[in-house]
């Protein structure tokens, strides 16, 4: 499972999207690791993620964070957005001075995780990187859409809806705002970088002309 | 037994809005109208069976303003298709809920991915085409033929009848997912190998696949496959995951 991976831009737009998640290792780590997850997801909360969410109970757009919080199980997998990398930082070092004993990932353009890593006294383990895509490249949508859709890796942020989205926005029914929130609801995880898809949408809708 | 007939919008209940569409995750929906014979100034929504990949977003978004999405039970073989497309589902084999596997997650903890390793997939699909077994076969297939070992605990590999051939329970191959993962582990010195496959058989699927590379931090800290993949002039993520070794017990590796 590759879910964080995968998510399509430039530098500018992807400096602006970093997910902190954690997972147990199944049979090795995970006996408490309940407990460790919603320790680690109260240190992401105090940094204010833009969104975050369990796995196993939904994200924060859908879920109460009550709902979030007392159902971390050790099959869960638990993450939170953020948009700056110096926030990140901060969350790096806490986890390290919480010491938890679960395995920590974070997702965003390496140059600045890598940095992230060393201010924070870490150093990376194991990295991970996408080598694009192959195949039929017919079958998909333009490259704008993508940016839009690949912040669900599970691919539940349909481009139809990001193509109803930009209809709405256009056609004033809907502010670039509400839009964006509704694209991060389907995005089950709470991984989808509901600001970064404000930005992208922002920059997106005054390029569409709609049919009379 | 599934027999393709079963509906999952209530036709007496649905008033042919289309919002349903808006939420399907196969580009361009798959849900048709159909004018009622009986009343033929009313039209209500049908959904393609053979493409739906049951995913549950149209289900979860609560879009139906008269409720008329339902879910029927599904039996082998369509279950794959919702172990596949969706992610609240939990494989039972991997105990996780998604697609994949712990893969580097945990890699700390593990010690899968060890130096001189690169842990690879293919993730059939992916982005929000959708594939079928037979396009995961294909790509398997080209994969054994290079002596490829799969990933045990991948939900991809339980559905092998011949790991060394790559070959796929016939009963799923014509099931459609929303993406289902090819993942393995080779020498960090069959590389150039594995992708010049990948290159020839995404030539010979019927639908697109995103490929990604794991690996261990060499001890001087740089990425082992970098120089490699950037020499070559292939595209290579400039963003991507890091595990940053804070899980216990600590593997040897």
């Amino acid at each position: 499972m590759t879910h964080t991976l995968h998510r399509r831009g430039d530098r500018e737009s992807l400096g602006q999207d970093y997910i902190v998640f954690t997972m147990s290792a199944k049979k090795l780590n995970e006996e408490g690791s309940a407990e460790r997850m919603t320790k680690f997801l109260g240190i992401l909360l105090k940094h204010r993620p833009v969104n975050y969410g369990d796995m196993v109970t939904g994200n924060c757009y859908v879920k109460s964070r009550e709902e979030i919080v007392q159902n971390i199980q050790s099959t869960s997998i638990v993450h939170g957005v953020f948009t700056d990398e110096e926030e990140v930082v901060e969350i790096l070092k806490e986890l390290k001075e919480a010491d938890l004993g679960i395995s920590v990932v974070i997702s965003g353009i390496h140059d600045a995780t890598e940095t992230g890593c060393r201010k924070s006294g870490l150093a990376k383990h194991t990295v991970e990187n996408s080598l694009g895509i192959f195949g039929q490249y017919k079958k998909l949508p333009a490259d704008e859409i993508l940016q839009l859709t690949t912040m669900c890796g599970h691919g539940m942020v349909p481009a139809n809806l990001v193509e109803r989205v930009i209809t709405e926005i256009k056609r004033g029914k809907k502010s670039v705002r509400e839009g964006a929130v509704e694209l991060t609801r389907p995005c089950h995880c709470g991984i989808y970088n509901p600001i970064r898809a404000e930005r992208l949408l922002g920059r997106l809708v005054p390029l569409v002309t709609l049919d009379a | 037994m599934w027999r393709g007939e079963e509906l999952r919008i209530d036709p007496e209940k649905c008033i042919g809005c289309g919002n349903c569409s808006s939420y399907c995750t196969m580009l361009g929906g798959i849900m048709r109208f159909e004018r009622d014979r009986k009343n033929p100034t009313r039209i209500y929504y049908v959904i393609d069976e053979d493409e739906c990949v049951e995913c549950s977003v149209c289900l979860r978004s609560g879009c139906c303003p008269m409720e008329a999405l339902y879910q029927p039970e599904l039996v082998w073989p369509r279950t794959v298709r919702k172990n596949f497309s969706d992610p609240l589902k939990i494989h039972p084999e991997t105990r996780i809920p998604g697609r994949g596997t712990e893969e580097m997650k945990t890699n700390e903890v593990t010690g899968r991915y060890r130096r001189g390793m690169y842990g690879m997939a293919c993730e059939l699909g992916r982005p929000g085409v959708g594939a079928r077994f037979h396009d995961v076969e294909k790509v398997a297939g080209a994969l054994a033929a290079l002596g490829i070992v799969f990933e045990e605990n991948n939900p991809v590999t339980k559905l092998m009848v011949d790991r060394k051939k790559g070959l796929i329970n016939p009963e799923v191959k014509n099931e459609k997912v929303l993406s289902a993962i090819v993942e393995f582990m080779i020498p960090a010195e069959r590389l150039p190998e594995v992708l010049e496959v990948l290159d020839r058989v995404s030539q010979e699927v019927s639908t697109v696949f995103s490929g990604d590379i794991i690996a261990r931090i060499g001890e001087d800290g740089s990425v082992p496959y970098l120089k490699e993949i950037q020499g070559r002039g292939r595209f290579l993520s400039i963003n991507g995951k890091s595990n940053v070794g804070l899980g216990r017990p600590l593997a040897a590796v």
